[in-house]
């Protein structure tokens, strides 16, 4: 492997768990790490009024389109490892997906005041930040040790 | 990344208009960013302080951390996706590697040392505010200058 592209796919990793820290920090700050957070966010109370559909779905459509594409360039570094690697990289890039699209749509199950969504939602979160950092650990390990030299 | 695989980039009917294009966007990006910045957040340690920490006698208010966490957030996506994108066409197209390798290390730490001086500034304090403009200019300037290079090599080189 070149080295320019070995460097560009280090870098890609360090960013990208910039990018899963700073959208854990967003979540804790935004929305909260325990039920009654999140139901508060979703749903309002008294004083705070309840999320709405179109709200959600300003949140949604930029991660849908990012997400896919993050998980696709990441996992995709791993095209040139063996194929037992290359299939261990399949199932957690289908984890990521799966858990992603879970987490986006839980947001508007939660809003049909439905409080197993609560748990769904922060159970495919942690799922996805878990699964996303081992995928960058992963193709950093690949691209450092078992990468071909050129 | 597959067109790092195609041998003669520079003749292919499919992947020089494609890697014109993206570059051509990727040049545009670069300059809109610089412009979005200047009217967001500002470019120059008094506007960026007064964006931070809000300014007493302008009533200005500081920016939530809400706010600056989804600024950062989009941020590192986006320089993430330019800078993997950028350094695939540019070390498949410059001609003298070694120095390829320099400039997309200098461009690449530049961005994640923007990345972090924000985070620093907001949560630290002003003199991080002067690294970070150091930082934001270096991998700008750097990226556009690589963009430029790329079209050129891409368009008026002749070889492989």
């Amino acid at each position: 492997m070149y080295a320019a592209y070995r460097a560009a796919i280090v870098y890609f990793v360090i960013f990208g768990l910039f990018l899963l820290g700073s959208g854990l920090s967003l979540f804790l700050n935004k929305i909260g790490y325990c039920a009654d957070d999140i139901s508060l966010y979703y749903l309002g109370n008294g004083t705070r009024s309840a999320k709405s559909v179109s709200g959600l779905m300003e949140t949604a459509v930029p991660h849908l389109g990012a997400i896919g594409f993050f998980v696709m360039v990441a996992a995709h570094f791993m095209l040139f490892a063996s194929k037992k690697a290359k299939l261990h990289a399949v199932k957690i890039a289908t984890i990521l997906f799966a858990a992603s699209m879970l987490d986006i749509l839980c947001g508007f199950f939660i809003l049909q005041h439905d409080s197993v969504w609560i748990w769904i939602k922060l159970a495919s979160f942690t799922v996805f930040m878990v699964a996303g950092v081992y995928l960058l650990l992963m193709v950093l390990f690949y691209a450092l040790w078992h990468a071909p030299s050129q | 990344m597959r067109f790092t695989l195609v041998k003669e980039l520079r003749t292919d009917p499919l992947m020089r208009p494609l890697l014109n294009g993206v570059l051509i966007f990727i040049v545009a990006f670069l300059f809109v960013d610089i412009f979005l910045k200047y009217e967001r957040t500002g470019i120059d340690v008094a506007t960026i302080s007064n964006t931070l920490y809000g300014n007493e006698e302008e009533f200005a208010d500081p920016i939530s951390e809400q706010f600056f966490l989804e600024l950062l957030h989009a941020e590192i996506f986006f320089i993430m996706m330019t800078l993997l994108t950028l350094s695939a066409i540019y070390a498949r197209l410059a001609p003298i590697k070694r120095r390829m390798l320099i400039v997309i290390n200098v461009i690449s730490l530049a961005a994640i040392s923007e990345v972090v001086m924000f985070v620093l500034a907001y949560y630290v304090g002003s003199l991080f505010i002067y690294i970070w403009i150091v930082s934001f200019w270096t991998w700008h300037i750097g990226a556009i200058f690589v963009s430029t290079l790329s079209l050129f090599y891409l368009n008026f080189q002749r070889g492989g």
